[in-house]
């Protein structure tokens, strides 16, 4: 980050590398479409860019990094949302363009296609504050302080956040460890 | 491995796309900047905005009763508009260390102490001499000339203060605004402290603790906008 901010390209060229296909994973689960993840994690790095001047002197950059793309994801599912009820359409839980995408729209895993698939589909349906505590807490290997640093508010409202979470997958999931097991 | 999500964590990430035509454009045009030093930068809201309430106070004139207050409250209030000032401008600037975002919980959580202390505290003590004023609730509204002198003091702080936060809040920025807005709104009650003879409880309490709350609320609403 420090030679990032002294003018050198190559630099942030190395962030990029080294930062974005995890902050993709993220915004992906987020978003559920790889396209608006795309588009958001291009958005993120130009904002990351623009606000280097920001950064502190030997500070971890990831959690920054990561509060840019929440914030950026939830600006994008607020602008969606204005755009749905400008429209007269009814506003559904989650906006629709960061929602229900159809299943051939995104990635296909590489592991167990079956489970990961019941997975991504039970995570898709959680609440977006939810669904964000379970990706950092769960999937990104956040701690919990982290994580509450990243969304911008207590430990104690991201535990209540995760707790939740797990709890609703785990009602989700139940018919695919069944048939797993 | 059985369970689903243990599954889901364990893919790998997917590959990034590359940089797009504006991201390429702006590293085109790629300038250094210095890093932001958050203690500097508190440091330097708290001397100018010292200054600048001194300024004030010296143009406003002290308040006339102020040799015939307790000693103890004139210091003691002092130093507790001081501390209204530095603790929450100190939480709205400087992260924790390891940290580019500052504490928006506990910066949120000293704006609101501030606010109810200051307003509850001016209620409560509110000593006055022969020279001093009391409006009482009839005249309470002639001391808006107060609340747009404390607002007034409050402004520089939260300016300065917002500019050196330009990009550094992608999260909690109402909070750490709220922080700055009570940090300049308590500067201003020590401006009044110093100027203002007024001294019954509603326009201590209200008014000048007041200021606190109505510069907290404002930048909560504004300076996001500006960072």
């Amino acid at each position: 980050m420090q030679r990032y901010q002294q003018g050198d390209a190559g630099a942030f060229r190395e962030l990029y590398a080294l930062v974005a296909p995890r902050l993709l994973g993220y915004l992906m689960k987020m978003a559920k479409s790889r396209a608006i993840a795309e588009d958001l994690l291009q958005q993120t790095f130009l904002k990351i860019h623009r606000a280097r001047g920001a950064y502190v002197c030997g500070a971890d950059p990831l959690p920054w990094i990561y509060s840019i793309a929440h914030r950026t994801f939830i600006d994008e599912a607020r602008r969606t949302k204005r755009a749905i009820v400008r429209a007269g359409e009814a506003v559904p839980d989650v906006p629709a363009g960061l929602d229900g995408m159809a299943a051939d729209q995104r990635d296909e895993p590489r592991g167990d296609p079956e489970l990961v698939r019941a997975a991504l589909d039970a995570l898709a349906e959680l609440p977006a504050q939810q669904r964000e505590a379970v990706i950092l807490t769960k999937l990104d290997g956040k701690t919990v302080a982290e994580a509450a640093e990243i969304a911008g508010t207590t430990v104690g409202a991201m535990k209540v956040r995760a707790h939740r979470g797990y709890e609703a997958l785990r009602r989700l999931l139940a018919p695919a460890r069944k048939a797993a097991s | 491995m059985s369970d689903p999500v243990d599954r889901l964590a364990a893919e790998p990430p997917p590959l990034a796309p590359p940089l797009s035509a504006a991201l390429e454009q702006e590293l085109a045009r790629f300038a250094p900047v210095s890093p932001r030093r958050p203690l500097r930068q508190l440091a330097i809201v708290i001397a100018i905005s010292l200054v600048y309430g001194a300024g004030l106070v010296a143009a406003l004139t002290m308040r006339r009763d102020m040799r015939e207050l307790p000693i103890a409250f004139v210091f003691g209030a002092g130093i507790g508009w001081l501390l209204g000032f530095a603790v929450p401008s100190y939480l709205a600037l400087v992260p924790r260390a390891g940290a580019v975002v500052p504490r928006p919980a506990w910066a949120l959580t000293s704006a609101l102490v501030a606010s109810v202390v200051f307003v509850a505290l001016g209620l409560l003590v509110h000593p006055s001499g022969p020279s001093s004023t009391a409006l009482g609730a009839e005249h309470f509204t002639r001391g808006h000339w107060c609340l747009e002198i404390g607002l007034a003091s409050a402004f520089v702080p939260v300016l300065i203060g917002a500019l050196f936060l330009r990009g550094a809040l992608p999260v909690g920025s109402r909070s750490v605004a709220a922080a700055l807005g009570a940090g300049g709104g308590s500067l201003g009650g020590l401006v009044l402290h110093l100027h203002c003879h007024i001294a019954d409880a509603l326009h201590v309490g209200l008014v000048h603790g007041g200021v606190v709350v109505i510069a907290a609320l404002l930048s909560a609403a504004l300076v996001p906008r500006a960072t």
